[in-house]
């Protein structure tokens, strides 16, 4: 067994409705392994996003994580430290490479006024020794330092904002890189670039990593072991080379189905149909019920567990998948 | 190049203004020239002496054509010639408004300085406290009182501060005793003189800013970089100082042209308090008739605007790094 | 201290269904309404009440009278009853405040109609317009206008107001029109030639309702504040029962300025002008919500 980054047990975010709270992320674990990358997928809303904020205690407000542990094997519960000291975890431990269409450099400041910002944020002596890191981190993401770091954000392209993205992530050596569908605004070519970077950062550093995408294409492509998500739950995980070889949770194979392929019939690529139940309250029966084909009648009277799926490397939260396994968590 | 234009625009405007105010005021019915020469004639004044008097008061021939009135209104007006004040006779108009225009500009600048920080400061404070008691209470608070117009406020602050508490003097913007200079005792009693007015153009107008400021803070709140500046770790200092900064920038504008406007804006708080700057000159050349003055402070009124907007078009291109050429 | 983004989801109290329950979602509201129609019904009933051959006598014996059951406001420096003032006031006020709003609304969507929708020159020429408008302080040329025109009717105030303050509302419908057009339903009344009165009054217009409802409510306050304004400066010539009249008087003749039994004589029509104010800002918030659902359901973005 090999060093545990990141443990994430019993986690629930919870959003303040008319209706009630919102379960945006129900009860999900999961343990992340050092110098690997974790894809996870899910329609938009299905709290992959929320997840990623949660691992840094930044649920955008009002939402709030309710319960659960947050745990970096030699740090701590993230959730337990005090402001200050979370607040120096972030990015100097769990960095983000954001959405490329966000804007999420101050549009008024250039390029290495907000790299002495961190410097000063975190408490570094020497900005310039920062800043050098910069510069050697731009060379190596193909930007030109020179022009890049006196640049505000609005004179950069979206593929060069992109890379400045990776680089202030890279810039404090954390131990995780949490990517938040990175490619997902960028056109096809810069999307092969900024793929490529990361690969070869995996691949000659071991990056520790968890991949949010809602492109299986992109999953295959990065990630070690794959987490998918399901209204707010964690309905399957497996490692890579399982799950594309054979999806366990209808919704999983739904997903790979709606993938068109390269080779063989696209008429073969079926889309789902529906959209994810917003989950209020407590539901003692599978959510994935209505757009399900397998639909039985132990979907409606009560909730799958994540279980082991015997002689396999996957776990899945599915009847159909109950008797051959025995329990793992809750 | 673009500042060339700009400027170009501003001059034309200035000179629409003015042509339309020399053409409203002789156009009109009622046209107080020819009323005034009418009431000489009446009066048993022969004509020929009759339009001599008219010249020596109002600068002009009621028997010119208008179109040769405006071309020498135009060309006097070019060489700083605003005409002379018909109720202090041969008082050129010019010196009046320039004795006047201080006064204005001290309580303008001084009250639109402090409403602006003072609502900068609650909408921050709003925008970060969303949909709290706080929220709801300051939001009410600054919506009422973006709308009171200051000649309550004014008012108010008048009658109680003077009448009935006795705290402040009534009227004035100096103590009549003391001789006019920079000497202690008037910069003081100035001072003294000048808390009311600008304490009631600050609760007239701190509302407004108040309001533009929550909008402004809620969008930039809203924005990506504030999200990402918290996962980036950076101290709640640092994030502050982002929000201000991104509000402010869409604020600066209106705060230059509230500069201009304002001046036409003081013409309550002056008559209320008896303050000799341009909104009292406006108000009592217009009661006392005295059309050359109310014409010239005017065109310095429209003026002002015009030159704020100039202003803000200009300074605005170099604060924001994404408008810089 | 923690910075970050806004709330999106404001609570409501109760789950706000049609126009009845937005108004009852928050108490404010209703306070605001109640305020409105006591304003309507003083505007309407006040002289059958208070009949101003009889209510506004003077009476000498009754100088600055504090409150009583006959005159709960007490009485002027002539005697008459502020509250008789008060409410014969209103009819004056708001009529000159709603027509004024009413003709700033007509001109200033008009003019930002037509330019936004025809464009090049006719939009040059019309903007510069509005740019003069918009840089002449307002306040001075109304003062100017009235002075000329030596306004007493309150149709030629009516005017006058409308017609120095529509630019700001000329500006905004404008830019708003501009972007309409760019819209798909637009483009597709464009596509079926429609004809431009047709597209402006049937595709654009409506859909910039709510924006100019807002407008016309706050252009009735803004127009109250600049006629009484003028009244308490004395520039108009007299109407004899309006708020703006009382002010001028407590600041002039009266000498209520160098007493503090006038209280309440002062206060009055200050408070009558922003209780005003305050019932149509409540009331804005509420139309504000009947216009764009969006605010309604609190939905997340």
């Amino acid at each position: 067994m090999s060093e545990i980054a990141l443990s994430v047990n019993n986690l629930v975010v919870e959003f303040p409705t008319d209706s009630g709270p919102l379960r945006a992320v129900d009860r999900v674990s999961f343990e992340l392994e050092r110098g690997t990358i974790m894809g996870l997928i899910g329609e938009s809303g299905c709290g992959k996003s929320t997840v990623a904020f949660a691992l840094l205690n930044s649920v955008p407000t009002p939402g709030q994580i309710v319960s659960g542990q947050v745990d970096y094997p030699g740090v701590g519960d993230l959730l337990k430290m005090s402001d200050e000291a979370q607040r120096l975890f972030r990015w100097q431990h769990v960095a983000v490479v954001f959405q490329a269409s966000q804007n999420t450099l101050n549009p008024l400041r250039r390029i290495d006024e907000q790299i002495r910002e961190l410097a000063t944020a975190h408490r570094m002596r020497d900005p310039k020794a920062l800043l050098e890191r910069a510069d050697s981190l731009c060379r190596r993401l193909r930007l030109d330092s020179r022009r890049v770091l006196h640049a505000y954000p609005h004179q950069l392209s979206g593929g060069m904002k992109q890379r400045v993205g990776i680089m202030l992530a890279l810039l404090l050596q954390p131990d995780i890189l949490v990517f938040d569908e990175p490619t997902t605004a960028l056109d096809g070519l810069s999307q092969e670039s900024v793929l490529q970077i990361i690969r070869e950062i995996h691949d000659e550093e071991g990056l520790t990593g968890i991949f949010i995408t809602h492109d299986l294409g992109i999953v295959s492509e990065v990630a070690d072991t794959v987490a998918v998500m399901y209204a707010g739950r964690m309905v399957e995980r497996a490692s890579s080379h399982t799950i594309f070889s054979g999806p366990k949770h209808p919704y999983s194979q739904a997903l790979m189905n709606a993938l068109p392929r390269l080779s063989g019939d696209p008429h073969l690529a079926r889309g789902l149909r529906g959209s994810p139940p917003k989950v209020i309250g407590d539901q003692f029966k599978c959510l994935f019920r209505d757009r399900c084909e397998y639909r039985m009648e132990v979907c409606d009277q009560s909730e799958p567990q994540l279980i082991q799926v015997a002689g396999e490397d996957a776990q899945v939260a599915c009847f159909l998948h109950g008797k051959e396994v025995e329990r793992v968590s809750v | 190049m673009n500042t060339l234009r700009r400027f170009g625009v501003a001059l034309i405007m200035i000179w629409m203004v003015v042509t339309l105010t020399f053409f409203m005021i002789r156009l009109m019915p009622g046209n107080p020239i020819f009323d005034a020469y009418q009431t000489l004639l009446q009066q048993g004044v022969p004509s020929q002496q009759a339009l001599v008097q008219i010249h020596i008061l109002y600068d002009v021939y009621p028997n010119q054509s208008v179109v040769v009135q405006y071309l020498l209104y135009m060309w006097h007006l070019l060489h700083g010639n605003f005409g002379t004040s018909v109720v202090y006779t041969g008082r050129p108009v010019l010196p009046i408004i320039l004795a006047a225009a201080p006064w204005t500009l001290l309580l303008v600048s001084i009250g639109l300085t402090i409403s602006f920080f003072i609502g900068l400061l609650l909408g921050v404070l709003i925008a970060l406290h969303r949909n709290t008691w706080f929220d709801n209470l300051m939001s009410q608070l600054a919506s009422i009182f973006h709308g009171i117009p200051n000649y309550i406020t004014g008012f108010v602050f008048l009658y109680f501060f003077t009448v009935i508490l006795n705290w402040f003097p009534f009227g004035n913007i100096y103590n009549p005793a003391i001789h006019p200079g920079f000497s202690y005792g008037f910069v003081a009693s100035v001072a003294y003189h000048s808390v009311l007015p600008i304490a009631a153009y600050v609760f007239g107008a701190f509302g407004t800013w108040t309001l533009s400021t929550k909008s402004a803070a809620m969008a930039v709140l809203g924005d990506d970089f504030t999200m990402a500046d918290r996962i980036r770790g950076l101290t709640s200092e640092q994030q502050l100082e982002h929000l201000v900064h991104n509000s402010v920038l869409p604020l600066f504008t209106g705060f230059v042209l509230s500069l201009g406007i304002m001046f036409g804006g003081a013409v309550f708080i002056e008559e209320t308090f008896s303050i000799p700057g341009l909104g009292y000159l406006v108000a009592t050349s217009t009661a006392q008739r005295d059309y050359p003055v109310m014409q010239g402070v005017f065109l310095v009124l429209a003026g002002a605007v015009i030159v704020a907007n100039f202003l803000a078009d200009t300074l605005y291109s170099r604060i924001d790094p994404r408008i810089r050429v | 201290m923690v910075i970050s983004a806004p709330a999106d989801t404001p609570r409501r109290r109760a789950p706000s269904s049609g126009v009845v329950g937005i108004f009852l979602s928050r108490p404010m509201r209703v306070v605001g309404l109640i305020i409105l129609v006591l304003y309507l019904f003083m505007a309407i009933l006040g002289p059958v009440v208070f009949p101003p051959s009889v209510a506004l006598v003077a009476n000498p014996a009754k100088i600055y009278q504090g409150p009583t059951w006959a005159d709960p406001l007490g009485t002027d420096f002539q005697g008459v009853s502020v509250l008789a003032e008060i409410v014969l006031g209103a009819r004056g006020v708001l009529m000159v405040g709603v027509g004024a709003a009413f003709l700033i609304v007509i001109i200033g969507v008009g003019m930002g109609l037509m330019a936004g929708f025809t464009g090049g020159f006719v939009d040059a020429v019309l903007m510069r317009i509005t740019d003069v408008f918009i840089a002449i302080p307002q306040f001075p040329l109304l003062l100017l206008v009235a002075t000329i025109l030596n306004a007493s009717s309150p149709w030629l105030i009516i005017l006058m107001l409308s017609l120095t303050s529509w630019g700001g509302l000329a500006r905004a419908v404008r830019s708003l029109t501009l972007s309409l057009r760019e819209r798909d339903f637009v483009e597709a009344a464009r596509g079926l030639r429609l004809g431009t009165r047709l597209i402006t009054t049937r595709v654009i217009l409506p859909n910039m309702l709510s924006y100019v409802a807002m407008n016309f409510m706050v252009s009735i306050t803004g127009a109250i504040y600049a006629e009484v304004g003028l009244l308490f400066l004395g520039i108009t010539p007299f109407t004899p029962d309006n708020w703006g009249v009382m002010l001028h008087e407590a600041d002039g003749v009266s000498g209520a300025l160098y007493t503090s039994s006038s209280i309440l004589y002062v206060l009055s029509p200050m408070i009558a002008i922003l209780l005003l104010q305050a019932g149509i800002i409540f009331v804005l918030g509420a139309l504000d919500e009947v216009f764009n659902p969006r605010l309604r359901t609190g939905a997340t973005r």
